[in-house]
């Protein structure tokens, strides 16, 4: 196909709209063509690089040289491509009948965020930016290895977004980079606007509770990932990433553990564990003590359960269910509201939650305690997607219990520890302790 | 040694005090029941070093696969499906004796029938996992619940209510002549190394198996034998302790914690140790199932495309054990359980003539591939 | 794989949708349950119906804060048999019994001396709601008037009474606690004997009084010990460390405090079925009060005078023991534990030998201090 018949198709696909620019340049026997998305592009710099010079140089011979030496410079391997690249802020230069181009792409969010979701005390305050090469500078300039491969795809059907994998070819294993890759590219959906959303895509299932991939806009827990093998997936206009295969362990762990020293880490981790339980067991706890087995617990803690349960209306179950509905509804509405409503929002919640309706005597005192340590032994789950999904395997733990005491509810947590070790996530069982002194103790998997 | 093959052993010897062990070894207290257990040790000691040196020869390798090498058809299916019936019946006891406790000491009002219900179909989808997922679910499990029975075990032993002298007397009583139910009885300890028949699969790299291997298993099985005998002596004493249906249940539930928010240990003992039942229900099915999977090619069953051979064993397996919970009493229950442990205590130690013969074969089959 | 998983998980849905409908009844909350916090078993007035149950349940009040005087209720119901007692006394309650909280069973004095105790013995270890550590004592005059007297200092929640037991309340040397375990295998077993404490009343005070026992053995009478011989039997079976011993002797009279005592007892047997106790107690403690000013240079006369009074206490509680034939200290076990099955005397034959024993003491006693003051 010759240049004349690209150009002229590329105009065909433009046509109607007033998107495209074409200029000439025309001055002292040098001639040139420039095709251009006039919002898309950088203007100061196609002055200084493509327009200045045109100006200034002798011939169009010379002229040509010093485009081809421009590190902008591309080159035109099909219409497709040059309809693509036009669109995404490349500017076509045709000298004679060669055609060029050259990236002029102005970005406005390549601005670095301050980390919002995965605040730490210790370590960088910075996140990922909106800009997928920001995004990819970011991680380079972090980790030093030629080993680091970046894989672009482009995804989406309508809006036709960049996604780049980036792992360390040396470390990755080889499986599970050939699995992501194959879903990757089998992934057919017309709008993707968030790098989380892959995470449902590349997961086979239609109902799984718990996430398959990691989240995160922190870039130290990238590289942290990337060095430990994992594969990363950034898409452009996002500022998550995500990271690929996860065991349940690296939902419990913040960048922080490896900050602190051993033991105030070891002090933490202990600390997020139990809240982990608390917040899964405590309201089947409450109705499996209450309502089957009531002299499990200590006379005086029994006692002081039936006293202040007088006068409530419901069953210990429907209490429960109730007041941890309002919890999850109240939570919600904090995450939901303007930043300046959601603490009336909290107050009101904490305080109808918590005075009134133990002055109503619709909820016993110590249902309230209940609920709030397991709301906040919830916020202890450091990433958030397992917090949501822990939020969901409470509810189904606290009807188990309901159903079967006490004993059920044990035998739940057991069901749930081996649904999680029977899991994978691409490949890699979910959940499963390693042991780090003999990590070649056996050549893994397959089984 | 891996970790995971002492998870095998340990949850064998752990969960022997909910089945009906120590009633048997109790009910010859004054008729061999100490030398029944020194010879048990001794026995048992030499079976899992025959056992584990065997399958440590061929990494990798099942039982059925390698009888299948080796022997012919009409003896490896017959054989194979009897071992499978044998791993069910294992596992039933322990979910018949543990529906009893439930029962009769945390929910006395739930029908039998929903508690061993609900039991089975806990455990029943994690028989269908892939060994390996077997193997970490026992380890996370363990490591959950072993602590709090062990301490449980410390406080037992540390109690200022333990008579040591009703100890002494039934020490003193070594010099009977061992019973074969008690023999069998805390010979079944031993057998966990019999779940290498299908686990071994998971061992795929060969483990060093040594004295000090040995040694640690003997004193750790030493140990465990006589927690089980001589605490509920301790706390109920000698003469009668016949008597009580559940002696650990009775022994766990004169142990007090003063300052716990659970005063009666019983409670969390039953808690903790439903992990253990639980894992051992598991472990047994699962070799169980595999067993049958090999008999009957169940995998390549098929049914308007879709696998459902895999599935099969699972209704048989509910109903039966439904079934049994609600025909046996307690005293059945512990007579059928002393016929289990009898003939796998006659079975086992013969199972080493077969072990001889498949190596003497696949030395052959070796032999004639090099050649 | 993947498609089997689904199933696998519609599969259990569906399962758990039919448990659903299978349970239901045996839901029950904990405000329909009554805790009983004791047992008091007496013989009843009813000679068809000898047995009388009373049982105190606990009231629960909404805020242990606003109401810290402690409620309670009482049942009573006789019944020809203790089930039977029990039945009718759930047929009196709204709500359902739970015997899980039960701390105390009282036995009334009455039905120890009608030698009922071991059928009582036989429900209370039959019950698996009933915890094998609660404790066991006896009532004087009977059961129901003690579980019916709730002291001044009670507070809510926590029945006074248990703090003379539990040893994180009082620690009386003069009141022995016996849980129920213990109580079984002490009467079932032979070489050992029952020891039961006794709870009194002082009414007019309205507190207990805690500081004598029974002994109980097969066959015999029930044998009271006074207060004096209860602390002794507590030094010397070493349950309580502490004790005071009253020296009253050449002219010194002072009370040594006893913190810790070391024993060990010994089972001889020499020719013919002459058994010998070798008992070697250490006393250690310190001089609490003294009718004369005490000099601590000597210490080891103290030493010395305390030694001759611990002799002749503890001397004349064992002539006591052996003379009736009580053997709580364990004596007969301790036998068996050290002599082979097939040469031990039957146990008729121990009795004697017990009864004509000669006890070897061996005391020695360590004073530290005289006190605060000289």
């Amino acid at each position: 196909m010759s240049s004349q018949e690209m150009l002229r198709w590329i105009n065909e696909q433009f046509k109607g709209t007033n998107q495209l620019t074409e200029k000439t340049l025309d001055y002292e026997n040098k001639y040139i063509v420039l095709f251009y998305v006039k919002s898309m592009i950088d203007k100061a710099l196609l002055q200084k690089i493509i327009i200045k010079p045109f100006f200034e140089m002798a011939n169009e011979h010379q002229l040509r040289s010093y485009l081809l030496a421009l590190p902008q410079f591309q080159k035109v391997e099909s219409k497709e491509q040059l309809l693509f690249e036009i669109t995404n802020g490349y500017t076509l230069v045709v000298i004679q009948d060669d055609l060029f181009l050259f990236d002029l792409k102005l970005s406005k969010n390549d601005q670095v965020n301050t980390t919002t979701v995965e605040t730490t005390i210790h370590g960088s305050q910075l996140a990922l930016s909106d800009n997928l090469l920001t995004n990819i500078n970011v991680i380079r300039s972090t980790y030093h290895e030629p080993s680091l491969v970046t894989e672009f795809f482009t995804k989406g059907g309508a809006n036709k977004q960049k996604v780049a994998m980036i792992y360390d070819k040396e470390k990755v294993n080889k499986d599970v980079l050939n699995i992501i890759r194959k879903r990757l590219q089998s992934v057919d959906k017309q709008v993707i606007s968030a790098t989380t959303q892959l995470n449902n895509f590349l997961n086979n299932k239609r109902f799984s509770l718990f996430p398959q991939m990691i989240m995160t806009e922190r870039p130290d827990r990238i590289i942290y990932n990337i060095a430990g093998g994992k594969v990363i997936l950034l898409e452009d206009g996002n500022p998550q990433s995500l990271a690929a295969p996860v065991v349940f362990f690296d939902f419990m762990t913040t960048m922080e553990d490896n900050y602190h020293t051993l033991l105030v880490s070891i002090f933490l981790k202990t600390l997020r564990y139990v809240g982990l339980f608390i917040s899964l067991l405590l309201p089947g706890l409450y109705v499996g003590v209450t309502s089957y087995s009531p002299e499990v617990f200590r006379t005086e803690l029994a006692l002081t359960v039936a006293g202040s349960r007088i006068g409530v209306p419901f069953s210990s179950f429907v209490e429960v269910l109730f007041m941890l509905f309002f919890m999850e509804l109240l939570l919600e509405a904090s995450i939901r509201l303007p930043k300046v409503v959601s603490a009336t929002a909290t107050t009101v919640g904490g305080l109808i939650l918590g005075t009134a309706v133990t002055e109503a005597s619709l909820s016993s005192n110590i249902m309230v305690i209940i609920v709030s340590a397991v709301a906040i032994s919830t916020f202890v789950i450091p990433v958030n997607e397992m917090a949501f999904s822990i939020r969901i395997v409470r509810f189904l733990l606290l009807v188990i219990a309901s159903l079967f005491g006490l004993a059920g509810l044990a035998l739940g947590l057991f069901v749930l520890i081996m649904y999680l070790v029977s899991i994978s996530s691409f490949g890699e069982p979910y959940l499963r302790f390693y042991n780090f002194q003999k990590q070649k103790e056996r050549t893994e998997e397959h089984i | 040694m891996s970790r995971f093959y002492y998870y095998l052993i340990l949850v064998n010897m752990v969960s022997n005090i909910i089945a009906s062990v120590p009633v048997i070894l109790l009910y010859f207290h004054k008729e061999g029941a100490i030398s029944s257990m020194i010879l048990s040790v001794v026995v048992g000691t030499i079976i899992i070093t025959v056992y584990t040196r065997f399958f440590n020869n061929f990494p990798g390798m099942t039982l059925p696969e390698l009888l299948q090498k080796t022997t012919a058809k009409w003896f490896y299916n017959p054989f194979i499906f009897l071992l499978g019936i044998l791993w069910f019946i294992a596992g039933m006891i322990t979910l018949i004796t543990f529906s009893f406790l439930l029962i009769r000491y945390l929910t006395p009002e739930t029908p039998i029938t929903q508690i061993s219900l609900v039991l089975t179909i806990s455990v029943i989808f994690g028989c269908l996992m892939k060994t390996n997922r077997v193997l970490y679910t026992i380890e996370i499990i363990l490591i959950l619940t072993f602590p709090l029975i062990f301490y449980i075990y410390l406080a037992a032993y540390s109690s200022k209510n333990l008579r040591w002298d009703f100890v002494k007397d039934a020490v003193l009583y070594f010099n009977q002549l061992p019973s074969f139910y008690a023999f069998s009885a805390s010979f079944f300890l031993f057998l966990g190394v019999a779940n290498m028949f299908i686990f071994n699969r998971f061992f795929t790299i060969k483990q060093k198996f040594g004295l000090k291997q040995i040694v640690f298993i003997m004193v750790t099985s030493t140990f465990a034998l006589s927690t089980t005998y001589f605490i509920p002596i301790g706390f109920n004493g000698f003469e009668h302790i016949k008597d009580f249906i559940y002696p650990w249940i009775s022994t766990s539930d004169s142990i007090r914690m003063k300052y716990f928010i659970i005063e009666r240990v019983l409670f969390i003992f039953l808690l903790f140790y439903l992990g253990i039942a639980f894992l051992s229900i598991l472990i047994h099915w699962h070799v169980s199932i595999e067993f049958f999977k090999f008999v009957f090619h169940l995998e390549k069953i098929k049914w308007k495309g879709v696998k459902i051979g895999i599935f099969l064993p699972l209704p048989f397996f509910i109903g039966i054990s439904t079934y049994f919970v609600k025909r046996l009493d307690e005293y059945q229950l512990v007579r059928l359980s002393g016929i289990f442990y009898n003939s796998l205590s006659i079975l086992f130690p013969l199972m080493i003539i077969l072990f001889l013969f498949i190596k003497r074969r696949m030395k052959y089959a070796k032999n004639n591939e090099q050649n | 794989m993947q498609k089997t998983t689904n199933k696998t998980r519609v599969f259990i849905l569906l399962i758990l949708s039919m448990l659903t409908l299978l349970s239901g009844c045996e839901f029950k909350d904990i405000d329909k349950v009554t805790f009983i916090s004791m047992i008091g078993i007496d013989q009843s007035d009813n000679s068809d119906k000898p047995f009388k149950v009373t049982v105190k349940l606990y009231v629960p009040t909404s805020s242990f804060k606003q109401s810290p005087k402690p409620q309670y209720a009482y049942l009573t119901e006789n019944g020809e048999t203790l089930s039977e007692a029990i039945r009718l006394l759930e047929t009196h309650s709204d709500k359902k019994l739970d015997f899980g909280h039960a701390k105390l069973v009282i036995i009334g004095e009455e039905l120890l001396k009608a030698n009922k105790e071991k059928e009582i013995l036989d429900l209370l270890i039959r019950r698996p709601d009933i915890q094998l550590i609660s404790w066991v004592a006896i009532g004087r005059p009977n059961a129901e008037e003690i579980i019916k007297m709730v002291p001044k200092s009670e507070t809510a929640a926590y029945p006074a009474i248990f703090n003379y037991f539990d040893d994180n309340g009082t620690e009386s040397p003069y009141s022995v606690s016996t849980f129920l375990f213990d109580f079984r295998r002490r009467m079932v077993e032979s070489g050992i004997d029952a020891i039961l404490p006794i709870i009194e009343m002082e009414q007019e005070e309205s507190q207990f009084k805690i500081n004598k026992a029974y002994i109980l053995a097969d066959g015999k009478k029930p044998h009271e010990l006074s207060s004096h011989n209860t602390m002794l039997y507590n030094l010397l079976s070493m349950n309580i460390d502490i004790g005071d011993l009253i020296v009253n002797e050449e002219g010194h009279s002072f009370i040594a405090k006893i913190d810790t005592i070391k024993s060990k007892y010994k089972v001889k047997v020499q020719n013919d079925n002459q058994v010998r106790l070798d008992l070697d107690i250490k006393l250690f403690g310190y001089v609490s009060e003294s009718k004369q000013s005490m000099q601590t240079k000597s210490l080891p006369k103290y030493n010395q005078l305390l030694e001759a009074e611990a002799k002749k206490s503890i001397t004349d509680f064992f002539t006591e023991m052996l003379e009736a034939g009580y053997d709580p200290l364990g004596f007969g076990l301790k036998y068996k534990a050290t002599t082979l099955p097939n040469q031990r005397m039957s146990m008729e034959e121990w009795q004697d030998a017990y009864k004509n024993a000669e006890i070897n003491l061996n005391i020695t006693s360590g004073l530290k201090s005289t006190g605060t003051i000289q």
